[in-house]
């Protein structure tokens, strides 16, 4: 459909104003919130993240496209909510306690929210309680940690640690990324994946909800 | 880098992302190999150089490169920090900072706007800038205008000690009964890739700032002149490589082939397609979002950025 085409291309160019009003015609056009979720906006940071991960764009054109998939959803959130529908997963995202780093894990949490995921950023600097309570209250499917220093990567331990004594660990997979991290300090705190870049951590934490 | 000796490049460009550009050419063509200490064991070494940049117009259109490691409503937070000081309440106590990389408090060491407005020293707090404004307002051609961060007693132990070590103003007659203000900036050490673009965002808004408050002052227009921006290592890190050079076999493109497929609009924005990002981003970032994010900043401060917010909402405001 046209529409949808002209509305993923809006989300990548970053009109926010042309997104909501296309978004607007195609809801008054009786298309479904849903049909207009996936293949307008999402296709349009599917496009986007495509080209993030062959080094076609810049990261800030990823972060201005993301404002324009979020004014649409904006519009779209009543329409879903109604029409219970169902995200790919449920994500608490966060950098650890003691790092104000939010670069990497801002660009981690439009790469998921782009590939379908509901995305419940913490921000920086967030503490082992606060990850508990939102993968308590909101029932995550999914927690994110990133660090950027070596001195706060080991909070990522204390996290997975403190889910374990809430009897939590089994109801959620845990993916780490971040400078100081690999696959190998992912296997050693038992962290369910781990992701060299931004580009890669969607399809990753798609392929642990499998 | 056969003869030991540290190459040393010029660029001259009229634009910020002009000079953005040419300097990672300049710097990857002729830059010598050397390790930094933030280079991994796997990594190759960095691509170095000394550098001066002129950019003969700092607010010269369009503005912004979009070749940067953060997003718009980010580079807009870190301008906070650098002019308003954002963020000098996540500066550690001094006992810590002492402590050098035995301390475990992982707040900073030190921020830009703490030492070039508040720099300690013995028992007494200088606001070095504002002395510059004074100096400069007195005297124009004054050559002892200027500010620096390095600390000799805090900075040497700790693990990332300040890049920026110096700034340095002059003013020259316009020869229409006002003045010209120039800038200079000293850096010990400065990632071009990943960092070079943000502080001169920041930088050449200090810079105006300086201007308006001197024109306050003196009662006189005083226009920016060039930005002259000169770095003893001026670098490009090993872990960055990937990035630049691409991976064909894989089909992801290099920086230059990037830069090659699309127009020089196609990758710069200008002022005014960026303001409505400094003021709020959508995403989280943007003067708005960090005066409601950032409940334990101090009034002072909070307040300096609710007026740059509101002078950011006005039509004829540059960012």
């Amino acid at each position: 459909m046209e529409i949808f085409k002209n509305i993923a291309e809006e989300v990548e160019k970053g009109h926010s104003d042309s997104v909501e009003n296309l978004i607007e015609k195609a809801l008054a056009q009786e298309i479904s919130a849903e049909e207009i979720l996936y293949q307008g906006l999402v296709g349009g940071m599917n496009i986007i993240s495509e080209k993030f991960k062959n080094n076609e764009c810049f990261i800030p054109e990823v972060l201005v496209a993301a404002k324009a998939m979020n004014a649409g959803l904006a519009i779209l959130n009543p329409f879903l909510a109604e029409a219970k529908v169902r995200s790919e997963g449920r994500v608490v995202i966060g950098t650890v306690k003691g790092d104000l780093h939010d670069i990497g894990k801002n660009i981690v949490a439009m790469m998921l929210q782009g590939a379908g995921f509901e995305v419940i950023d913490l921000g920086a600097d967030v503490p082992k309680e606060k990850f508990l309570e939102s993968v308590k209250n909101k029932q995550a499917d999914v927690v994110g940690m990133s660090a950027l220093i070596t001195t706060t990567m080991s909070y990522m331990k204390e996290v997975i640690e403190a889910l374990k004594k809430e009897g939590l660990r089994d109801t959620v997979k845990v993916i780490i990324g971040g400078a100081p991290v690999n696959q190998s300090y992912a296997d050693t705190i038992e962290a369910d994946g781990y992701a060299p870049d931004a580009a890669s951590a969607a399809d990753m934490t798609k392929g642990l909800l499998k | 880098m056969k003869s030991g000796n540290i190459p040393v490049l010029s660029v001259n460009e009229d634009t910020i992302p002009r000079a953005y550009e040419k300097a990672i050419k300049e710097v990857w063509e002729k830059g010598a190999s050397i390790r930094t200490e933030y280079d991994r064991p796997e990594d190759p070494p960095s691509r170095d150089a000394t550098v001066i940049i002129t950019v003969r117009k700092p607010f010269g259109q369009p503005r912004f490169h979009r070749s940067f490691a953060d997003g718009l409503g980010g580079l807009a937070d870190y301008v906070m920090e650098v002019i308003h000081g954002a963020h000098d309440y996540w500066v550690k106590p001094l006992e810590e900072i002492l402590k050098g990389i035995e301390s475990k408090d992982t707040r900073w060491t030190y921020t830009y706007h703490g030492r070039l407005f508040e720099y300690r020293i013995e028992d007494k707090v200088i606001d070095q800038i504002g002395l510059m404004i004074d100096k400069l307002s007195k005297t124009g051609y004054t050559r002892r205008a200027q500010a620096i961060t390095w600390n000799p007693k805090l900075d040497p132990p700790t693990e990332d000690p300040p890049c920026l070590q110096r700034v340095w103003g002059r003013l020259c007659d316009d020869g229409k009964g006002g003045y010209i203000f120039n800038l200079n900036t000293h850096w010990r050490s400065r990632d071009l890739f990943k960092a070079w673009f943000e502080n001169v965002i920041a930088l050449t808004t200090l810079m105006r700032k300086i201007a308006e408050m001197i024109s306050e002052k003196t009662k006189k227009q005083v226009q920016l002149g060039r930005y002259v921006d000169i770095s003893d290592s001026l670098h490009i890190y090993g872990s960055y490589f990937r990035e630049i050079k691409g991976d064909p076999e894989k089909g992801i493109k290099s920086f230059f082939e990037k830069l090659e497929s699309r127009s020089f609009e196609e990758r710069t924005w200008n002022s005014d397609f960026v303001k409505p990002y400094f003021i709020n981003d959508g995403v989280g970032k943007g003067l708005k979002p960090m005066l409601e994010r950032e409940k334990e900043m101090p009034g002072e401060i909070r307040k300096a950025i609710e007026k740059e917010l509101s002078m950011m909402e006005e039509d004829d405001y540059i960012v």
